[in-house]
């Protein structure tokens, strides 16, 4: 065996649309999972069988992270699954702009302008209020699969 | 309210009239609007005023007299009870008895109007009101009032007026029994009287009395003279006899004083207790089929007498024989109450019974054992009418019920002889294995609905059963007789065959999902258990008999092969062999090394024939179908996941108990893991001559055979059936511990091909290995590095446990120096890597053994480096966070008690860093999600994680307890102790919040938490700010209000230790708490009261007024003293409060002096020593039991 087997590996270019193969056995509640070509979170995973003597099957219920719309997905345990990759990026708020849009600033000093306002109320007005009132905030971005969304905020003024 | 009743009296009698009619008719309109939706809420406000309006009683009697409607009379009857209690100490001697009788006299003269629960309710009235005036009416008084109830009951007033009679002694009955009493308002000592008074002076005589109604009601109506009523009424006799019998007997806390009048024991207990519902589980056995009834000897003629006995004996066998009540008879309610009447005298126990060596006992359940048995048999006919559907089951089931009763009171042997006398020549055993045979079958025939009554009778009669071969006390343990052992084999072999059967047939049905939840497993482990005891009673047919049924299938899955025939039925039959079988053989440990089962291991096999040992046999035939397993062929063929999944489980069972068993010697409470440094293991169970189960599976016998046919048993159950989750966890978490739970296994384990293949591919990371679900790589990694303990000395266990997991710790540091780690470890896959890395961490750091920690800290601080870069690149991946917290808090608590100052000091100042990160990213984020589910995930994930921090800071703080690292240089204080502890809180306590206190496994921790910082470190707190420390006593309010007893007692726990380390700083002229002790007056001039003094106040009130378990009263003793000490002005206000409150002139004083005593007897003085805290502890009980009593109102 070659030294090189247990080492972490370095796949091909990792877009943030690329999904991975997982065996479904060992997807777990809370973990990700792409069912009808949507990315989803598994609130719950139960295992059923195919006849008693027959080989398990994992029975997911799994929620769209964009839409918050509920999925469900029939899989044999020893079969792969595709798990989308999600990743969070912290950006820090620049601006609000009239039209619905944040204005975000990028790691290497650009702005990025293409995400649109949170839909929740309670965030929607934090938002807006703690940029009014000219704190420092940090929004959350969750991107998989090729779509965005603001997933969190903080406020770091003076604690960091 | 004076006002008003002058008023009343001015009124003209036609007035009066008016107004009570006006009542009526208001009372009325409401009663029939509560039918209406729309007009509900405003009738009810009426109803309410109704009843909280002032001297109601009149109207009460005008509508009871006059209203047509039954709802009305009920509201009345409802609005009387509650105003007479309200209002009694305004109503004169006269006004009361009045009261009373004309509640009997109004239920009498309608005894047959058709709203019976108009009577019922004036009845309970009649009660209530009798119970309030207990105590203070004199002895005549009572006579009086029970001699009518008697004449009632006797039946002087015809048959309805006698049923009113009995309907008014259960009412008595159910208000004077403490846990169906209703409130009054009256100090629970009045409440304890009651019921000590009617238990010692009156119950009997209503027996006797209801006993009278009954003969003289049956007689006329089995004579045929009298009708409908009769029955009616002797049932309701019959209710009341068992209904008194259900009483909760307290028999000796009650004495009578001189006077004759009855004064309570000296019991601690009840002083702290309310009574309400919760005695009943002290009284409660373990056998729910069987509650004992226990009067004491006082009894004796009442229920004893033979002719009493026969009495109802016979009149149950009339009721039979002419089928009174038609042909429902069997459930009809006379029927029913003498049936759990006789059930009731079979359970009789305790000294009732005279002592002339069980005699009368004996006497007395033959009489009932002849009665019940002409109920069961032949069992054949009653069980063959009850499939045809001819009759009902509830004589079978109370019959069972009977058996159980008498089982619970009698040994085995005394249990077959009650048949004896009857003329027949087979003892009760046989007839109970009869019985259970026939209710087997006819379970079968039932199908597989649930809740049929056979399945029902068959719980009783395994009950039963336990019962015999089980008694609670084990003192009691007598042989069980040989006629019984045969019972026992027939009963086993009737079940398995059935079993067996509906195993074949169920084969082929499709997945069960119910099957696989917890508490249906549960309960199937449960009934198997309970079989297995009957089988346990005869090893010599029934376990032989197992093999047999095993080896043959073992033959016929061979006659399968090539597709030749479906195997499924044999594997579903083989699945359920293998449980029972394991039931059989083994009990389950639970962490525990549980012996061979006494009886098989008794069983005398001579040496010869030591091979073919029952015990023996059946584990052979089940050690050679698990390595049929390791054939590829035959497993692709054969081995289902199921099938493994119980062969799995039934060797995660067996290797406990037989597999190399340790010397019997060291007893069964020896701690396997316990066994450092004992190589020898001295073998055999039996004495000198090694004992057959010893040679078959000892060390030196076919020990290490076995062992590595399981080893690679248990190999092949992770990796051969992919995906399949059950059979790994079962494998993971049952087989594979079991292996290493003993250290004399591991010296071979180690030395086995199979292991150290097995290791190898774990520390190269191959696959398959590395592709299992991480919870199973943390059983496994834990396994693994358990079995370093058979290494023969340290370094040897050191090196195995780096070789095991120096390559995990390559592989993260390589990862955490990846150049494009940010983009680079968001992959999926590397983050399943990463996560199955940590948990096998973890695994690791579970098994810590004292001769490995040295290797496991050196694994830990190689990768505290990486794993701090993991938490800040995973900052977002809170699964990943969660399992690095995880593996931290087991990596703590292995190791906190053997390190050295200086490895402390490296591991104190990761935990601040890593705590540092992660309230860096977690604290004042809010989080918006595009549906509640997944917010509520989130949520769940940070409940999660605090959970894990709350264990790091107890196990990072439990340093300073336990110190077993060996420190030449003395006192070197733990450098960041404080400081994690203070970071500790001050980022917990902005998280805890009380909805988050009532996650139950959460707030345990929190208080364990706190009241361990609190009492180690209180100058710390001291320095937290005024808002952080409110946070933290608001906790405390709501620690002290808890259910769980733990909780309360640690909360009270951490108010001694501010309280103490307050009142000492005080002495020593330093600030203490500080400002956090003062009372501060804001702004708007509203007073906030300081903290010790705020929990004074709570902490008496808690332990004068409230329900609490009486192991609280030592740390609420401990909490009191400081507070008081710190506080005493404070302490004098709240006693004189207390005793202006007490109008009753005895009781102030009574409550004076128990103040006075509390804080000056046995020599309390104000310090707080050991000993000082102890005398104190000791006034207070004595303060507690004294003034609870009468302060206490219900």
């Amino acid at each position: 065996m070659s030294d090189d087997e247990h080492q972490f590996e370095s796949k091909a270019d990792a877009g943030a649309s690329k999904t991975f193969p997982q065996q479904a056995g060992t997807i777990r509640k809370g973990a990700h999972l792409v069912i009808k070509g949507r990315p989803c979170k598994v609130v719950e995973v139960s295992t059923s069988k195919t006849g008693k003597h027959g080989h398990a099957k994992c029975h997911f219920v799994a929620i769209d992270i964009f839409t918050g719309k509920k999925l469900e997905d029939i899989v044999p345990s020893s079969h792969n699954c595709d798990v989308p990759e999600v990743v969070r990026t912290d950006y820090q708020l620049i601006d609000i702009s009239n039209d619905g849009f944040v204005s975000l600033l990028t790691d290497n000093g650009q702005t990025k302008d293409d995400l649109r306002l949170p839909t929740d109320d309670a965030i929607l007005t934090q938002l807006k209020d703690g940029f009014a009132e000219g704190k420092d905030l940090v929004v959350t971005v969750m991107s998989a699969m090729g779509e965005e969304q603001i997933a969190a905020l903080k406020d770091i003024g003076g604690k960091n | 309210m004076g006002l008003e009743q002058g008023g009343w009296q001015q009124h003209s009698m036609n007035n009066d009239m008016e107004r009570l009619a006006g009542a009526m008719q208001a009372v009325e309109q409401a009663c029939a609007a509560l039918q209406e939706p729309s007009t509900r809420a405003a009738a009810e406000t009426t109803l309410l005023a109704f009843r909280k309006s002032s001297q109601p009683i009149a109207a009460c009697q005008y509508i009871l007299e006059h209203s047509h409607m039954a709802t009305a009379r009920f509201q009345a009857a409802a609005t009387m009870q509650e105003a007479a209690i309200r209002e009694w100490p305004l109503l004169t001697a006269d006004e009361r008895s009045n009261l009373r009788s004309y509640c009997l006299h109004y239920v009498m003269a309608r005894a047959d109007a058709a709203e019976a629960y108009v009577q019922m309710k004036v009845l309970s009235v009649a009660a209530v009101l009798l119970k309030r005036g207990w105590l203070e009416s004199v002895a005549t008084e009572k006579e009086a009032f029970f001699a009518e109830v008697r004449q009632a009951v006797l039946g002087a007033h015809g048959p309805a007026a006698q049923r009113s009679g009995i309907a008014l002694l259960e009412a008595l009955v159910s208000e004077f029994a403490p846990s169906t009493a209703s409130a009054m308002g009256l100090p629970a000592e009045v409440h304890e009287h009651c019921r000590a008074s009617l238990e010692l002076d009156y119950l009997h005589l209503f027996y006797l009395w209801a006993q009278e109604a009954a003969v003289t009601s049956a007689e006329r109506a089995l004579q045929g003279v009298g009708g409908a009523m009769d029955i009616n009424v002797c049932a309701s006799a019959l209710r009341l006899m068992s209904q008194l019998l259900n009483w909760e007997f307290q028999g000796t806390n009650w004495v009578r004083s001189a006077n004759g009048t009855v004064v309570m024991g000296k019991s601690k207990i009840n002083a702290f207790t309310s009574a309400i519902g919760r005695d009943a589980n002290s009284t409660k056995r373990s056998v729910d089929h069987a509650s004992l009834v226990q009067p004491g000897p006082g009894w004796h003629d009442v229920l004893l007498e033979a002719n009493r006995v026969n009495w109802i004996l016979d009149l149950y066998a009339h009721i039979r024989q002419r089928q009174v009540g038609g042909s429902s008879w069997m459930d009809s309610p006379l029927a029913v109450s003498a049936r759990q009447l006789i059930v009731q005298l079979c359970s009789l126990n305790g000294n009732i019974f005279s002592s002339d060596g069980g005699t009368t006992q004996e006497l007395h359940l033959q009489r009932l054992m002849t009665g019940v048995t002409s109920w069961l048999d032949p069992p054949e006919a009653v069980v063959g009418a009850l499939i045809a559907g001819s009759s009902s089951e509830s004589e079978l089931l109370d019959g069972c019920r009977a058996l159980v009763a008498i089982a619970s009171v009698n040994s085995p042997s005394a249990f077959d002889q009650l048949l004896k006398p009857v003329s027949r020549s087979v003892g009760t055993l046989s007839l109970l294995a009869f019985l259970t045979r026939e209710v087997i079958k006819a379970r079968e025939q039932n199908g597989k609905e649930e809740d049929t009554w056979a399945v029902e009778a068959l719980d009783i009669l395994l009950d039963t059963w336990t019962v015999l071969l089980q008694p609670a006390d084990f003192s009691k343990r007598i042989p069980f007789p040989s006629s019984g052992v045969e019972a026992a084999a027939s009963v086993f072999q009737a079940y398995v065959d059935i079993e067996v059967r509906a195993a074949a047939a169920s084969a082929n049905d499709e997945d069960d999902d119910a099957e696989q939840l917890r508490a249906s497993i549960a309960a199937r482990d449960e009934h198997l258990s309970a079989v297995a005891l009957v089988a346990r009673a005869a090893p010599m047919s029934t376990v032989p008999f197992l093999a047999v049924l095993i080896s043959e299938r073992c033959s016929w899955l061979h006659q399968c092969t090539g597709g030749r025939n479906d195997p499924t039925t044999v594997l579903e039959e083989l699945h359920w062999l293998l449980l029972m079988s394991g039931h059989v053989l083994a009990d389950c440990g639970d962490g525990e090394t549980p012996l061979v089962p006494e009886s098989i291991s008794a069983l005398n096999v001579s040496a010869a024939e030591a091979a073919n040992h029952p015990a023996v046999l059946l584990s052979r035939s089940v050690i050679e179908l698990a390595r049929q397993s390791l054939d590829v062929a035959l497993r692709a063929e054969f081995f289902s996941p199921r099938l493994m999944e119980a062969i799995v489980w039934f060797f995660g069972r067996w290797v406990d108990t037989y597999l190399m068993p340790a010397d019997a010697g060291r007893g069964p409470n020896s701690t396997p893991s316990s066994n450092e440094g004992d190589q020898q293991q001295i073998s055999g169970i039996a004495g000198p001559q090694l004992h057959p189960l010893v040679m078959a599976f000892g060390e030196e016998g076919g020990g290490k055979a076995a062992l590595d046919v399981l080893v690679r048993v248990a190999v092949a159950a992770l990796t051969a059936w992919p995906g399949e989750r059950t059979l790994q966890e079962l494998a993971g978490f049952q087989l594979l511990p079991s292996l290493v739970r003993r250290r004399n296994i591991c010296v071979h384990l180690v030395t086995l091909e199979p292991w150290q293949e097995l290791a190898q591919a774990f520390a190269y990371q191959q696959p398959p290995l590395i592709r299992l679900a991480s919870p199973i790589q943390r059983a496994l990694s834990e396994a693994l590095c358990r079995s370093a303990a058979g290494m023969g000395s340290g370094d040897a266990t050191n090196q195995y446990v780096r070789d095991l997991l120096g390559p995990i710790t390559n592989s993260l540091a390589t990862l955490s120096k990846h150049d494009d780690l940010q983009v680079f470890a968001q992959q999926p896959d590397v983050i399943v890597q990463v996560s199955c890395l940590i948990e096998r961490l973890r695994g690791a750091a579970r098994a810590t053994l004292p001769r490995s920690q040295k290797a496991i800290f050196d694994v830990g601080s190689a990768v505290m480096e990486p794993l701090l870069v993991l938490v800040q690149t995973y900052k977002h991946q809170s699964s990943v966070i969660y399992l690095v917290l995880k593996y931290v808090v087991d990596w703590v608590d292995g190791q906190v008690a053997f390190l050295e100052a200086k490895d402390t000091a490296i591991l104190f100042s990761f935990c601040v860093r890593l705590l540092e990160i992660y309230s860096a990213h977690n604290i004042g984020k809010v989080s918006v999600s595009a549906s509640v589910n997944l917010l509520n995930e989130s949520q769940t994930e940070k409940y999660k994680d605090l959970r894990a921090l709350l264990q790091l800071l107890t196990n990072l703080s439990s340093k300073d307890l336990i110190d077993f690292a060996c420190d030449v240089n003395g006192e070197v204080e733990n450098p960041d102790v404080a400081q994690v502890v203070y970071l500790g809180l001050h980022i917990i306590t902005p998280l805890m919040s009380v909805d988050l206190l009532k996650y139950p496994k959460l707030c345990r921790q929190y208080f364990t938490l706190l009241a361990h910082m609190l009492e180690v470190y209180p100058e710390k707190v001291a320095k937290l700010s005024p808002e952080g420390f409110a946070r933290i006593t608001s906790t405390l309010d709501f620690g002290m209000r808890h259910q769980d007893v733990e909780v309360v007692s640690m909360s009270l726990t951490t108010l001694n230790a501010i309280a103490f380390y307050h009142y000492q700083a005080i002495c020593r002229g330093q600030e203490g708490l500080g400002v956090h002790a003062l009372s501060i007056q804001n702004s708007h001039g509203v007073v906030k009261e300081g903290v010790l003094d705020h929990f004074l106040r709570s902490v008496m009130q808690f332990l004068l007024f409230d329900d609490y378990s009486n192991e609280l009263v030592e740390p609420a003793a401990d909490a009191l003293l400081p507070l008081v000490l710190c506080n005493t002005a404070l302490y004098q206000r709240l006693a004189l409060e207390l005793l202006k409150g007490q109008h009753n002139a005895l009781l102030q004083s009574r409550l004076a002096t128990a103040f006075h005593v509390l804080l000056n007897a046995n020599q309390v003085t104000s310090s707080l020593d050991r000993q000082n805290r102890r005398r104190f502890r000791e006034n207070l009980y004595a303060f507690l039991s004294d003034v609870r009593g009468f302060l206490r109102t219900r």
